[in-house]
């Protein structure tokens, strides 16, 4: 379940990139991966740290997932961003 | 061949299919599955045995094979017994009520071995007990046995391990689990350690239990003093046991016919057999050699039967572990053995029906594998009749709204679909009789849903028509234009619903497969009657008045013209879909899923009783009789006037005890209540559904499977036929269906059946429709919008369709609305998902997946150019391709728009009277080269996407706008003049 709700969580930030400039890199594609990847990862670091089983959730494991989520999303577009200026100066 | 013929050809066929058709119904049985007419359904999963140390699917065949003679046997009419998996069988006894019973006869092993007792029997270590029995034996046998399993278990746990001469029945040792304090047997004799644990939530060794281990060579063997194949762990922990050495004389595989009859001397029923040539042998060799030791040991001069016997030696008949016959072999009778040619016999305690049912299960032979119930399911025939009912009354309803649907919104192009319908209905009644497909609850629900997949092919192709004749075209030209450009959408679309149908056949559990197949098959003849049928009727009323009539047809102005700017409008709607999600995930954590028993192991039962209960009673009552878990367990009376006034339902793990690794079934349960309080009907008074933790658990993971599997071949599928790129919204918006759902049903704590994984994977499949549908009409407008930017032609797109997918979305909405409403409580739980899932699968269609597109598309360098381009030129996007000409329209003799409209603030939807053709396209460089008109109804123009892949711009400075802006006016103004 802690899986399917990190997912969850990563989808949902995901959904308000739309307000940002489109610099993502792969777009908004890749802001996905970016959100999905870092709330599972961030997700699962916490639980594995918490020492806390894949089904036992709360609260907590929403919240630990919004971390990873904003470094997902920050980390593809920074990738994007100097996609472009590397682009820009070829 | 011409049109004509061609109509008159598919008619003539379905005259003459409707004509089998009827043939087929009226002298076909229609086949009902277990929840419609009541029964019994077991599942087992098969477990490894000495003889069969892996299971291979030859002895699941195998095993089937016995199944279904012990089924035969037992005089079950049309049993439905079938592989699960790889290592699961499936049972389905119809009107077997008696469920205990069934599960007596099918799953028990019956490895038969014949042993030379005194030769074998290893003596407890006790004073006044010989130590060599075959030379100094004791005429009571008895005086060799331990008091309890337990005791035996740990006296032969001491033994090395031998293999004399390789007879050992088991390759390896043998294990057992027990109650660390009370001793009582928890689990085996399994030849796997592991498998003691099997049948336990963790699959580990449960706190407070011990594992003993018999060595090879050494066996163990119930001597209880009624021996039955029903003998209880308990009674079986109790009873006194032999230790012998694991060297049989002979096994089951060498007797032949075995009958129940009756003893000629005590009149007391008996099994008698007879032997293999091989067997005959071994069975007068292992004879003579106790007869001869018998000899040898008794005193000189015993020559009397009446006193050889107190010398004579025994022989043990060794029936799965248990002791049912130990004869003496006489030697003053039979000095040479005894010929096998007269047979032999096995007697004890026996009842009538305890030696039929031994006699039948040795005449079809030993299980090759050892097979552990997973789960149990009776339906009485009362709530199956109910469940039919129900069920075909929400079918009639269902059809019914649909129908009122099509001729309310499309007249005489709706009559045809109904027509359609009518005959799709027959046709798919006739295959299920015919094949015959076994009806089910699930699988009505599946055959409802493809009322709605008929009805929304239909829906299709006539809004198609619609379009066609709105443009201008004649209503003949615009059927044959509306089937033409239909067909491709619908086969998509129709093509994903039976990958989907597919994949749930062959992942998912039982129930679920009953629905795939019926919505697989329904998708395809629905492909038929829908499309070929339909369009032979109008082409056949080509001349026909009302077809000429654009209002017979419900094809006159459109009084509804969507005009939303849905690209632009997306962030809101993303906002929307981010917050529910949100919510969902909080939910999921916080409250997670109200899991079913399906998933999570335990039981559920149904009882109408004779005399009033009040749920303190029922629970004592269980409480009294030893039903483990009484105490958690939710009992509650429940109203249902067809089963009648005392009807009560019991939820909990009441059929199975936490860690046991025995098969523990409903039988207690049954027995308690129909002692205290007597069932209404007898054994039809009785519905209950047990299931073991692993089954659940194979459940969640063929769900899991199916839906990842799906997500796989759809993506797969949508990359081919439209190109990568579209794969990845659908694949985002089917998630997103799937989470709001699961959030959903987190929120409400509605309970997870293995009917939701059904209806969660039909949401695929409808949610994926509706998208498939939206991004054809997309891939279709993109050639004939060679300057528009991709946004507009997504906006364009998903105008054009927005009427389809509400029409459709309402009619399936009405299904489930009407299956909430009248199909029952296992269909109320699938309609539920479904109507949620719809909901959102349309919703997600117009405002997720094609707005993601647009934002993956428009980064596209020629996408990107095109953009730049039109708001260079026009000082915006005009949210629509057809609004780009404004900007010369607007050039005559007035200034045109300079500030950017925010297209999202245009009104939705806006009314237009007379919508008239739509005007051609003209922007981008005027050097003659951009006059090709764009509306959808002209000639698709294939042109190459501008290759100038120009870089994004990057953001003009003040100075360029101010130039960029005066350039735009000179052009417009010179624009004007030339006009």
């Amino acid at each position: 379940v802690a899986l399917v709700v990190w997912f969850t969580v990563g989808l949902a930030l995901w959904h308000f990139t739309v307000f940002l400039p489109d610099r993502f890199w792969a777009g908004i594609v890749g802001a996905l991966l970016g959100a999905v990847t870092g709330a599972m990862l961030s997700g699962g670091i916490a639980q594995v740290l918490s020492g806390r089983t894949i089904g036992d959730t709360d609260m907590g494991t929403v919240v630990v997932a919004i971390p990873g989520t904003v470094v997902g999303l920050a980390a593809i577009y920074a990738l994007g961003v100097r996609r472009e200026r590397l682009a820009a100066s070829d | 061949m011409g049109g004509r013929r061609r109509n008159v050809l598919v008619i003539g066929l379905v005259l003459g299919l409707l004509s089998a058709s009827a043939i087929v119904i009226a002298s076909k049985p229609t086949v009902l599955g277990l929840d419609l007419r009541g029964g019994t359904q077991l599942i087992y999963q098969a477990r490894p045995t000495p003889q069969t140390p892996q299971v291979t699917p030859e002895a699941i065949d195998r095993a089937i094979n016995i199944i279904r003679t012990r089924t035969d046997k037992f005089g079950v009419s049309e049993p439905e017994i079938s592989r699960l998996g790889a290592t699961g069988i499936q049972v389905g006894l119809p009107d077997v009520q008696n469920a205990q019973q069934a599960i007596d006869q099918i799953g028990t092993t019956a490895q038969l071995y014949f042993y030379d007792l005194e030769a074998n029997i290893i003596p407890p270590d006790k004073p006044g007990v010989p130590k060599d029995p075959a030379t100094s034996p004791d005429p009571n046998p008895s005086i060799y046995t331990l008091p309890n399993l337990y005791e035996a278990v740990k006296f032969a746990s001491k033994r090395e391990p031998e293999c004399v001469q390789n007879q050992c029945t088991t390759s390896g040792p043998t294990f057992y689990l027990f109650n660390k304090k009370s001793h009582e047997l928890r689990a085996g004799p399994a030849e796997r350690r592991k498998d003691l644990f099997f049948n336990t939530a963790s699959e580990r060794q449960p706190p407070g239990t011990e594992v003993l281990t018999v060595p090879q060579g050494t066996v163990v063997a119930t001597a209880a003093a009624s021996p039955s194949l029903d003998l209880t762990p308990a009674e079986i922990s109790d009873s006194p046991q032999f230790v012998l050495t694991d060297r049989p004389a002979l096994g089951g595989t060498e007797i032949k016919d075995p009958q129940q009859q009756f003893d000629p001397t005590t009149n007391q029923p008996n099994v008698t057999f007879e032997f293999t040539d091989a067997g005959r042998v071994a069975f007068q060799d292992v004879t003579r050699t106790i007869a001869q030791r018998g000899n040898a040991t008794a005193p000189p001069g015993t020559f009397s039967a009446q006193a050889a016997d107190q010398y004579s030696q025994h022989f043990a008949i060794v029936l799965d572990n248990q002791v049912f016959s130990n004869p003496i072999i006489n030697f003053a009778e039979n000095p040479d053995g005894i010929d096998g040619r007269t047979g032999a016999q096995i007697s004890g305690n026996f009842d009538i029906d305890s030696a039929q049912d031994l006699a039948t299960i040795l005449q079809t032979g030993a299980l090759p594998v050892k097979l552990a119930l997973e789960s149990q399911s009776t339906v009485s025939a009362t709530l199956g009749q109910q469940a039919l009912d129900q069920g075909l009354l929400a079918g009639a309803i269902g059809f019914l709204c649909v129908v009122i649907f099509l001729l309310l919104f499309y007249r005489l192009l709706g009559a045809v679909a109904v027509l359609g319908l009518m005959v799709y209905g027959v046709f798919f009644f006739a295959l299920v009789k015919l094949i015959p497909i076994t009806l089910t609850l699930p699988g009505i629900a599946g055959l409802i849903l493809t009322i709605g997949v008929a009805a929304d092919a239909n829906i299709v192709i006539f809004e198609r028509i619609k379009e066609e004749a709105r443009a201008g075209r004649s209503m003949l030209s615009a059927i044959a234009q509306g089937y033409r450009r239909g067909i491709a959408t619908i086969i998509d679309a129709n093509v994903l619903i039976m990958f989907t149908a597919f994949i749930l056949f062959v992942l998912a559990t039982a129930g679920v497969k009953g629905f795939a197949f019926t919505l697989g098959i329904g998708t395809l003849v629905s492909l038929f009657t829908a499309v070929l049928f339909t369009q032979a009727v109008l082409g056949s009323l080509g001349r026909s008045k009302l077809l000429h009539s654009a209002r017979a047809l419900g094809a006159g102005p459109q009084r509804v013209r969507w005009r939303f700017d849905f690209s632009g409008a997306s962030r809101w709607f993303f906002s929307v879909s981010g917050l529910i999600l949100a919510v969902g995930a909080i939910a999921l954590a916080t409250k997670q899923l109200n899991l079913g028993i399906d998933f999570t192991s335990g039981a559920k039962v149904t009882a109408s009783l004779k005399r009033a209960a009040s749920v303190d009673d029922v629970r004592r009552t269980l409480d009294r009789a030893g039903v483990p878990n009484v105490s958690s367990a939710e009992i509650q009376t429940v109203s249902n006037p067809k089963l009648g006034p005392n009807v009560i339902e019991i939820q909990g793990k009441i059929g199975e005890e936490e860690g046991s690794g025995d098969e523990q079934t409903l039988g207690p349960v049954k027995t308690a209540l129909e002692r205290e309080f007597g069932l209404r009907g007898g054994a039809s008074g009785f519905s209950g559904t047990n299931v073991g933790p692993t089954f659940g658990a194979q459940v969640a993971r063929s769900a899991m499977i199916a839906i990842l599997f799906s997500l796989l071949v759809i993506s797969a599928y949508v990359a081919i036929r439209f190109e990568p790129k579209y794969a990845i919204p659908v694949i985002i918006a089917l998630v997103h269906d799937i989470l709001i759902t699961a959030g959903v049903y987190s929120l409400t704590g509605r309970e997870v059946t293995s009917g939701t994984v059904a209806a969660f994977l039909t949401i695929l499949g409808y949610s994926m429709y509706d998208t498939v549908i939206v991004f054809d009409r997309v891939r279709e407008n993109v050639p004939r919008m060679p300057r528009a930017a991709f946004s507009q032609i997504a906006n364009r797109s998903v105008s054009e369709v927005l009427t389809r997918s509400l029409i459709t979305g309402l009619s399936t909405v009405f299904l489930v609305t009407v299956l909430y409403i009248f199909g029952g409580a296992t269909l109320q739980d699938f309609a539920f998902a479904m109507m949620v899932g719809v909901l959102s699968g349309a919703y997600s269609s117009i405002f997720i997946a094609t707005p993601v597109l647009t934002h993956w598309k428009e980064r596209e360098p020629a996408y990107r150019a095109r953009r730049a381009r039109l708001i260079e030129e026009m000082g915006r996007l005009p949210t629509f391709p057809e609004d780009n000409v404004v900007a010369r329209v607007g050039a005559d003799g007035e200034p045109p728009p300079t500030a950017p409209a925010p297209s999202r603030a245009e009104p939705a939807p806006s009314r237009v009277e007379q919508p008239g053709p739509r005007e051609p396209v003209e922007t981008g460089p005027r050097d003659g080269s951009d006059g090709a008109p764009e509306g959808p109804r002209a000639p698709a123009e294939p042109e190459p996407l501008p290759a100038a892949a120009a870089p994004e711009p990057a953001p003009p400075t003040r100075s360029e706008r101010q130039r960029k802006r005066r350039s735009q006016q000179r052009r417009r103004r010179k624009h004007g003049r030339n006009r």
